[in-house]
C-alpha cells in the first residue's frame, strides 16, 4: 500500500515535471521580422529568391521550428531576360577578377499571399518608412518602389493604408526583429554625401520615429529584439580601396622617392591650394571609384592617370543629390557621430519599451578586427569578395554574412530568453555555391484571392521598374560597374 | 678524435631511439602513455609501489635496488584504437555532416630495459621507451568537416633513460637518472579561402607541417624511491621532470586546384611557393607517481596507486612561421593537472601468475580545447594478465581495455568551434620478455 503511494507520488512528479515546459517559453509561435534591404535579403545589389530564402529572417525562422514564414519572393532570370534589377558577382574580364552582372532580378512569385509577409524588410526604407509609409507610391523613391512589393499597400493593392508596423501585428508575433536605422545613416556613404536632414536623419527625427515604432510593437508576451546599425568604416563598400595609387599588377601601392602617392580629390588641402589635391588621411575612397580609377581618374599624371578628382557627393538644395566616391575625414566622422547617435537611442527606446539590443555595431567591428571565426578553422574576414561575410555589392551581406547575423540572433535570444533553440548549420551557407540560377518558368496565377489580378501586378511592377530601386546603391557613374578588384 | 667518438655515440643513441619513436592514440590522459610494461600493464598500471622487473627504469627506478641479476627485459604494445567517432552539431559542422570516423591504425609501441648490477648495492640501469604519443588521424581526410583543423595530427616520442639504483638499506632504495628524450611532430591540414564566384569555401592547398628528425630533443630526469618496512608492505614514489622540446620544421604547401583558372591563379599568387621554415616548442609535463602495495595470505599482492601529472605547462601552442609573411598560428590549450587512480591484483600460482587491474585516468584537457587534433576524455581502464617467471628468463602478456567518456562540446564555449560529440575506446595488448643472467 505504502509502496504504490511511493510509486504514485513519483509519478505525479514525472507528469509535473513533463508538464513543466508548457509553462515556460522555450520556442516561438510566429516570427515577423522588420527592417530594409538588409532584412529583405539583398546581395549583390538585388533581391532574388535565391538569396531570399538564405535571408537571416529566414533562417531564424526555420531555427524555430516555423514551417509557414512567407517572404515576397522575387524570380531570378539570365541576363538575357528583361528583368527588374542587375545581380553582380565576381566574373572574369580582361584577365582580372572583378565584379560585374551576372544576372537580372524577376517578378514576384508569392504575389497573391492573403495574408502579410513574415518578412517585412523594406529595401531602401529608414526608420520613419516603418510607421509612415501607409501607401506606396509604385513611381516613388527606393523604399515606395519595395514597398509596393514587400507591403503591398500601393493604391488599390491589398494593403492599401497598412505600414509595415500594422502589418507586422496583424500577424499578432511572439517574435519581433527589428534592424533598421541603416538607411538613416549609411545611406551617406553609398552617396558619398554627409548632409544632415537628407543622408543623414536628425536625431530628434529617428528618435520620434523609432520610439512609434517600439511603443506600437510592445505587447505582453512578445519578444522584441532591436539590431543596431554598423560602422561606415567596417563595410568592404568603403574599406576596400586604399586612399592611394595601387599598382594593378602587384595590387601593392605604388611608392615615389619612398612615399606612397595619395589619389586626387576635389578639396584644397594645408599643402595644396587649387584641386586636385592628395586625399588627406582617413578618406575613405568607396567601391563607386573603382571604374573611376580603372579610366585614370584620381590618378595623378605622373603615375599615368588623367589628374582628375574623383568625385565628392554634395547636396545641391532644394533636391539634388550629387552622388560621388569619397567620405573625407570630416564626413567619416559626422557618419559616425550620427550613427552612434542613434545607436544610443536605440539602446534607450529598446530598453524603454521592454526590448533587448543585439549589438550589430560591435559584432562588425569585431569582423574588421579579427575577422569573424565561424568554426572548423575556417575564418571569414570583411574583405571585399573573397572575406565570405559582404555580398558582392559591399554593402551588403552574402548568404554566410546573413548566416552570422541569424546565428546572433538565436545566441542572442537563448541569451536574453532563457531558450535552448540550436543554433543554424552554418556550413549550409558555407559550402553551398551561390550562383546564379534560371527560373524555367515563373509561377503565373491569373487572379489571386484580392481584387487585382496578377497580369496587372505584373504591368505594375514593369511600369515602375523596380529595377531602378536598387541601382541606387550603386553610385557609379557607369550603369553597370565593372569593378577591378585592388585598385 | 675524442669529439668524432663523442657525436658518434649520440648518433648510435639516436638512432636506437627512433627505432623506438612510437605514436600512440592518445592511450591514458593526454598524449602520455603509462603503459610501459607487460607485468605493470596486468595490474591497471599501479606498478610504482612493486617494480619488480626491469620496467622499473619507467615506473620507480627505485626497484632496482632488490634487481640483484644481470638482466633485460624487451617488449611492446599493440595499441589499436576500437572507436574514433566524432558526431557533428550545429552550427558547425552541422548535423548533416553525419558520423565520422578516425582511421584505426593499430600503433607498436616498443620497450628495452637492462640491468647491470654495479655493486651490491649499486645498479645500472638503462630504459628505451615512449611515454608520450598522439596519433589523431581522420579517415576521408579530404572529406572530413574538420579538415581544416587537422586531417592528421602526430606527436612521436622515444625517452633514453638511464638510472642509477643505491639500496640503502635491505628495505629501503632511492634511484637518481637522467632522461634524453627524442621527439618528432607532424600535424596536416587543408586551407580554405572563399571562392569568390561561388561565395562558398573551397579546399585551396593542402599544408603540412613536419619537425625534422634530429636535433628535436631536451634533457631531464627522474628519480624514486621505495621502502619496504615489513614483508608484507612497501610504498614508493617516482618523479619524472618536464622537459621542454623546441621543434624545428618544415611547412609544406601544396595547391589544390579549384577547378576556376583565374580563381587558382590568384591562390597561387599568395601560396608559399618552396618549404617554410617553422618552429614549435612543446613543454611535456612532469609527473609524480605514489603508491603502496600489500602482500596479502594466499600469494595474493593488491597495489594501489595516485598518479599526478603537471599538464597545466601545456597551455598554449605556438606554431611559428620564420616568414614573417605568413601568419603564425596560436591556440590557448589551457590543459589543468590531471590525477589518475589505479589498482591492481596478483595472485601467484608458482610460477604463474594471474592479475587484474583497474584504473581511472583523468583528462587534463578542458572541453574548450577539445577538437580534431585531439579530444581527450576521462577514461575506466581494466586490464587483464599473465606470467610466467624463472630465475633465468619470463614472459607476461596484458591486454588493457580502454573506454572513454563521451565528450560533447555541443553548446560549449570551443576554440576550434567545431561542435559535436566524440566517443573513443581502444585496446592495448602487451608482451615483455625477460632474460637474467
Amino acid at each position: 500500500m505504502k509502496k504504490l503511494f511511493r510509486t504514485a507520488a513519483s509519478g505525479g512528479a514525472l507528469l509535473a515535471l513533463l508538464a513543466a515546459p508548457v509553462y515556460s517559453q522555450t520556442s516561438f509561435r510566429k516570427y515577423v521580422a522588420l527592417g530594409d534591404s538588409l532584412t529583405a535579403g539583398v546581395e549583390g545589389n538585388c533581391l532574388v529568391e535565391r538569396h531570399q530564402r538564405r535571408s537571416y529572417p529566414k533562417l531564424v525562422a526555420d531555427q524555430l521550428g516555423i514551417a509557414d514564414f512567407q517572404q515576397p519572393l522575387l524570380s531570378e532570370v539570365p541576363l538575357s531576360t528583361q528583368g527588374t534589377g542587375v545581380c553582380l558577382g565576381a566574373i572574369v574580364a580582361g584577365g582580372t577578377i572583378t565584379v560585374g552582372p551576372v544576372s537580372n532580378q524577376g517578378v514576384p512569385l508569392n504575389a497573391t499571399l492573403p495574408r502579410p509577409y513574415d518578412n517585412l524588410g523594406i529595401p531602401g526604407a529608414n526608420a520613419a518608412d516603418l510607421v509612415d509609409l501607409r501607401v506606396a507610391n509604385p513611381a516613388g523613391n527606393t523604399a515606395n518602389r519595395s514597398a509596393a512589393v514587400v507591403l503591398r499597400n500601393f493604391p488599390g493593392g491589398p494593403f492599401e493604408g497598412k505600414s509595415a508596423l500594422d502589418q507586422a501585428n496583424l500577424l499578432a508575433p511572439d517574435l519581433v526583429t527589428v534592424w533598421i536605422g541603416n538607411n538613416d545613416v549609411l545611406g551617406a556613404a553609398l552617396s558619398a554625401a554627409a548632409v544632415d536632414g537628407v543622408t543623414l536623419t536628425p536625431v530628434a527625427v529617428f528618435d520620434a520615429k523609432y520610439t512609434q515604432l517600439m511603443t506600437g510593437l510592445r505587447m505582453t508576451g512578445r519578444t522584441v529584439v532591436a539590431l543596431n546599425i554598423p560602422d561606415v568604416s567596417a563595410l568592404a563598400f568603403t574599406k576596400t580601396i586604399p586612399r592611394v595609387v595601387v599598382n594593378p599588377t602587384t595590387r601593392q601601392p605604388v611608392v615615389v622617392g619612398g612615399q606612397t602617392v595619395p589619389l586626387l580629390g576635389p578639396r584644397p588641402t594645408a599643402t595644396c591650394a587649387t584641386p586636385p589635391c592628395p586625399l588627406p588621411e582617413g578618406t575613405l575612397v568607396t567601391l563607386g571609384a573603382s571604374s573611376l580609377l580603372a579610366l585614370g581618374i584620381g590618378i595623378p599624371t605622373s603615375l599615368g592617370g588623367t589628374g582628375a578628382a574623383l568625385p565628392d557627393g554634395s547636396f545641391s538644395p532644394p533636391s539634388t543629390l550629387n552622388q560621388g566616391v569619397l567620405l573625407y575625414p570630416d564626413e567619416v566622422a559626422s557618419i559616425q557621430q550620427r550613427g552612434n547617435e542613434l545607436n544610443a537611442r536605440i539602446a534607450a527606446i529598446a530598453a524603454a519599451n521592454g526590448a533587448t539590443v543585439l549589438d550589430i555595431h560591435a559584432l562588425f567591428d569585431e569582423m574588421v578586427a579579427h575577422g569573424y571565426h565561424i568554426g572548423g578553422g575556417i575564418t571569414l574576414t570583411t574583405s571585399f569578395l573573397t572575406g565570405g561575410i559582404f555580398s558582392a555589392d559591399g554593402f551588403h551581406a552574402s548568404n554566410i554574412g546573413y548566416a552570422i547575423v541569424a546565428t546572433e540572433i538565436i545566441e542572442h535570444l537563448n541569451d536574453v530568453k532563457g531558450t535552448d533553440l540550436e543554433l543554424p548549420d552554418v556550413t549550409q551557407a558555407l559550402f553551398t555555391p551561390d550562383v546564379p540560377f534560371s527560373t524555367a518558368a515563373v509561377p503565373d496565377p491569373s487572379a489571386g484571392p484580392f481584387q487585382y489580378s496578377m497580369g496587372t501586378w505584373k504591368d505594375l511592377v514593369t511600369a515602375t521598374g523596380f529595377a531602378a530601386s536598387f541601382e541606387v546603391l550603386y553610385p557609379t557613374p557607369g550603369k553597370r560597374p565593372g569593378k577591378s578588384l585592388g585598385r | 678524435m675524442t669529439r668524432r667518438g663523442r657525436v658518434r655515440s649520440t648518433g648510435i643513441l639516436v638512432s636506437l631511439g627512433f627505432f623506438f619513436l612510437a605514436a600512440a592514440p592518445a592511450s591514458p590522459a593526454g598524449f602520455s602513455v603509462f603503459a610501459q610494461g607487460a607485468r605493470a600493464s596486468g595490474m591497471g598500471l599501479a606498478f610504482t609501489a612493486v617494480a619488480n622487473d626491469p620496467s622499473a627504469i619507467f615506473y620507480n627506478p627505485a626497484g632496482l635496488g632488490w634487481q640483484k641479476h644481470f638482466s633485460s627485459q624487451a617488449g611492446g604494445s599493440l595499441l589499436t584504437k576500437i572507436d574514433g567517432e566524432f558526431e557533428g552539431a550545429n552550427p558547425f559542422p552541422g548535423t548533416g555532416f553525419g558520423v565520422e570516423e578516425q582511421h584505426k591504425t593499430t600503433f607498436f609501441l616498443p620497450t628495452f630495459y637492462a640491468v647491470v648490477p654495479l655493486t651490491s648495492t649499486v645498479n645500472f640501469g638503462l630504459g628505451i621507451f615512449a611515454p608520450y604519443g598522439l596519433g589523431f588521424r581522420w579517415e576521408d581526410a579530404e572529406q572530413f568537416s574538420g579538415r581544416f583543423i587537422a586531417q592528421n595530427a602526430v606527436i612521436q616520442s622515444s625517452d633514453i633513460n638511464p638510472v642509477v639504483s643505491f639500496q640503502l638499506s635491505p628495505s629501503f632504495a632511492l634511484a637518481v637518472g637522467a632522461d634524453y628524450r627524442l621527439s618528432k611532430v607532424m600535424l596536416e591540414r587543408n586551407q580554405p579561402a572563399i571562392n569568390p564566384f561561388t561565395q562558398s569555401i573551397v579546399d585551396v592547398a593542402h599544408v603540412k607541417l613536419d619537425s625534422e628528425l634530429v636535433d628535436n630533443s631536451g634533457w631531464g630526469w627522474n628519480a624514486g624511491l621505495l621502502w619496504k618496512p615489513t614483508t608484507m608492505f612497501s610504498v614508493g614514489a617516482a618523479y619524472r621532470s618536464g622537459i621542454e622540446i623546441d621543434y624545428e620544421g618544415e611547412a609544406r604547401f601544396t595547391q589544390r586546384p579549384t577547378g576556376n583558372p583565374a580563381f587558382d591563379a590568384a591562390v597561387a599568387a599568395t601560396l608559399p611557393a618552396g618549404r617554410e621554415n617553422v618552429a614549435v616548442t612543446i613543454e611535456f609535463p612532469a609527473t609524480w607517481n605514489f603508491g603502496l602495495a600489500l602482500s596479502l595470505p594466499g600469494e595474493l599482492l593488491l597495489s594501489l596507486e595516485a598518479d599526478w601529472t603537471d599538464w597545466s605547462v601545456f597551455d598554449s601552442l605556438f606554431i611559428d612561421f620564420e616568414n614573417g609573411a605568413l601568419p603564425d598560428l596560436f591556440r590557448e590549450t589551457l590543459w589543468k593537472d590531471s590525477w589518475a587512480y589505479r589498482g591492481g591484483l596478483e595472485k601467484r600460482f608458482g610460477n604463474f601468475a594471474v592479475r587484474a587491474g583497474y584504473y581511472f585516468d583523468e583528462s587534463p584537457q578542458p572541453l574548450a580545447d577539445v577538437g580534431p587534433i585531439l579530444a581527450d576524455a576521462d577514461r575506466n581502464a581494466y586490464t587483464l594478465g599473465f606470467g610466467y617467471e624463472t630465475e633465468r628468463w619470463g614472459v607476461d602478456v596484458s591486454d588493457i581495455f580502454i573506454d572513454f567518456d563521451e565528450r560533447d562540446t555541443r553548446g560549449e564555449e570551443n576554440t576550434d568551434r567545431f561542435f559535436g560529440t566524440y566517443k573513443e575506446s581502444a585496446n592495448l595488448l602487451a608482451i615483455s620478455l625477460r632474460l637474467s643472467f
